[in-house]
């Protein structure tokens, strides 16, 4: 039973990284290939702020400066090439991935770096009679919380109804008298906060490196086209189902663990192309 | 002060005359090109800045003294990323444009895939890192060498102090490629032959996120003892998580390459007391290698030669003597040269074995606690070379 709680964590793990990505190309079509980096930057940026105002003044400063770096991005990236070619907008998100890998390295060096759990997270509690880190439960807890927040925006505010529209169909949501550019720039703000929330959560798992991204982001993006490109329910379900079979695969099967969730998104995409809850064609 | 000023212009002359002669000296010379297809990013980046320096430092070192075998030493760097293929990519792009005396690649799948293909290159390489066995073992190349010590040297080192240790089960953790199965497989030996049980064997992929199902796997076997066969990335994200599932608190725990300098620097008190393998460490008390620290400092302020830098650092010193001794840079003469020579190491003379090319020399073990106020690997058991270096492996025909 531990093992599929582990399997849980590294589920949710998955989920609070691949929802930002799932935001972003549902408003821009960007198949945002920096979005690892992105990860990489809010893991950095956290324990940055985290050496001087703690783990969880850290995460708010991470979250916040990815936002902000996710608004500018959209102004001045993602909206002037929103007309070229979808090629033109995914090479340049590869050429960011580089930028923002050597700014890092540059400002904080290429040595790993190891960051500690919070004081109050950093014990342990007693699951099916074993221990097991409080920290981990705290990672589910904060997909949970994503999870619920993202619903209750989407479903509920005229602002989530613009989002869930334009996810479908822009250029009709625009039609509409709805200022998508300003739309986008919100979405992909939260999207790029996202992944600073999920660098943030990855630092006391993870050795920080710049490259960190690179580790996480295949995950990421079989989760999100398992799940259907632009669900965010799709995302949560793949995340969960991604991550259990993982986690069983190392324990039961570790030879072949490494291409369970390859053959996942396979098997997906085989019986429903568009993913576990993509809109049909 | 007419006297001062000549004295000085004297002085300047003089530099500046003996800079000439030399670099006439290496113009009448083919300089020594040396090639390192190494983690410059990837999961094993760390350890290829580590290596990178002590390439710098010892190229450095030796143009400043004027060269070897008074040729210019010229270094070029690609990165490898740790994957074979590209690797074995790299130190082709390298042997094409002259830097065909190799060295100081991290993993030891990239220096399995680079060895085959020295003869077609009409390449030589030196690894001083890599520890599969096969390396000079049934993969053996003539024109392949090794002068750090092979998993069976650990395993010759793990051995006594598994004998007296009184765990009865044990787990390994070690890295899903040639070196972290030839590790386990050392350490499955050495528990067979002092009568303890191996009760779970993990290996986890290469670059791994999460290992916690491994950690709880261990937690599960019963396993009162742990060997850990991990390194740079992989050795701190695992320790990171084991701490946390206090896993450390219940087994004791040894590794190879797991608490190194650099990993120690990371984690700090996370892997406090753990035992380990030390290869190479700056504590070690020789004339050779206190100056080896002593102008590592000097180039580097405030640091010191970890293991892989020192490790690296020999090589490089086998690599310039066998030039010199072969009076020429083409590989084929400083292969011949190096077969069976011997060479002034900062851990002493070694011999560089003409039957498998492995250099023999010496082995240690210690435990991760505070020396002079820092925490760093310590050696607490030397094994002398002809016991750490045990063999020729049988298993290579050259």
């Amino acid at each position: 039973m531990i093992q599929v709680i582990n399997g849980l964590v590294y589920g949710s793990f998955l989920y609070v990284l691949a929802v930002g990505l799932v935001l972003i190309f549902g408003l821009r079509r960007v198949t945002n290939f920096a979005h690892g980096s992105f990860f990489m930057l809010g893991a950095y940026v956290s324990y940055a702020a985290a050496a001087h105002l703690g783990f969880w003044t850290g995460m708010i400063v991470s979250v916040a400066a990815l936002a902000v770096f996710g608004a500018l991005l959209d102004r001045f990236v993602f909206r002037p090439l929103s007309r070229e070619e979808p090629i033109v907008t995914l090479l340049v998100t590869f050429g960011l991935l580089f930028v923002l890998e050597d700014a890092v390295r540059t400002i904080w060096g290429k040595d790993y770096i190891s960051v500690s759990a919070p004081e109050a997270l950093s014990g342990s509690v007693t699951l099916f009679g074993s221990q097991f880190p409080t920290y981990r439960l705290f990672v589910i807890a904060v997909a949970i919380a994503v999870a619920l927040g993202l619903a209750v925006w989407l479903r509920s505010t005229k602002v989530g109804l613009y989002v869930r529209a334009s996810s479908v169909d822009p250029v009709t949501t625009a039609m509409q008298g709805v200022d998508t550019d300003r739309l986008s720039a919100l979405v992909v703000a939260i999207g790029t906060g996202l992944a600073g929330l999920s660098g943030t959560i990855a630092g006391p798992l993870m050795a920080l490196s710049p490259s960190m991204g690179g580790y996480i982001i295949i995950d990421c993006f079989i989760v999100v086209v398992t799940g259907g490109l632009t669900s965010f329910t799709g995302a949560f379900v793949a995340a969960l189902v991604i991550g259990q079979f993982h986690n069983l695969g190392l324990v039961y099967v570790p030879e072949v663990a490494s291409v369970i969730p390859l053959l996942i998104m396979a098997a997906v995409l085989g019986l429903r192309p568009q993913g576990l809850a993509g809109p049909r064609k | 002060m007419i006297d001062s000023k000549r004295a000085t212009f004297l002085g300047l002359s003089a530099v500046a005359v003996s800079a000439v002669l030399a670099t006439s000296a290496w113009a009448a010379k083919e300089p020594l090109k040396i090639g390192v297809p190494t983690s410059l990013t990837g999961p094993y980046s760390q350890l290829g800045d580590e290596v990178k320096r002590a390439v710098e430092f010892a190229v450095n070192e030796a143009n400043a003294a004027g060269g070897v075998d008074g040729r210019k030493v010229e270094v070029r760097f690609l990165d490898t990323e740790a994957k074979p293929d590209l690797a074995r990519q790299q130190a082709e792009k390298l042997a094409l444009e002259g830097y065909n005396i190799m060295t100081a690649t991290i993993a030891s799948s990239e220096v399995l895939a680079i060895g085959p293909m020295l003869g077609r290159w009409n390449a030589l390489y030196v690894a001083t890192v890599t520890k599969a066995n096969d390396i000079t073992g049934k993969q053996c190349q003539p024109r392949l060498f090794r002068v750090n010590r092979p998993d069976y040297s650990d395993a010759a080192v793990i051995q006594p102090w598994l004998a007296t240790r009184s765990e009865a089960k044990w787990a390994i953790v070690a890295a899903d490629y040639a070196w972290g199965r030839g590790s386990g497989e050392g350490f499955r030996n050495a528990a067979a032959a002092t009568g303890k049980t191996v009760v779970s064997e993990n290996y986890p992929p290469l670059g791994s996120n999460d290992y916690a199902a491994f950690i709880q796997k261990v937690l599960d076997s019963g396993a009162q003892g742990m060997w850990v066969a991990l390194a740079g990335r992989d050795a701190i994200t695992f320790a990171r998580q084991a701490k946390q599932f206090g896993l450390f608190d219940k087994v004791t725990t040894a590794g190879i390459s797991f608490t190194t300098d650099g990993t120690v620097k990371v984690l700090g008190d996370v892997v406090k007391g753990i035992n380990t393998i030390i290869n190479y460490s700056a504590t070690l008390d020789t004339p050779a290698n206190r100056k080896f620290v002593s102008d590592w400092a000097k180039a580097y302020p405030g640091d010191s030669p970890t293991n892989f830098g020192g490790e690296t650092y020999i090589g490089m010193q086998v690599i310039f003597q066998a030039v010199k001794k072969a009076g020429s840079v083409k590989p084929a003469d400083v292969a011949k040269a190096m077969a069976g020579g011997t060479f002034e190491t900062i851990l002493g003379t070694q011999l560089m074995r003409k039957e498998d090319h492995q250099l023999v020399g010496p082995n240690y073990f210690g435990i991760v606690e505070a020396v002079n106020g820092t925490l760093r690997p310590a050696i607490k058991m030397t094994v002398p070379a002809q016991t750490a270096t045990p063999g020729p492996d049988a298993n290579c025909k050259l």
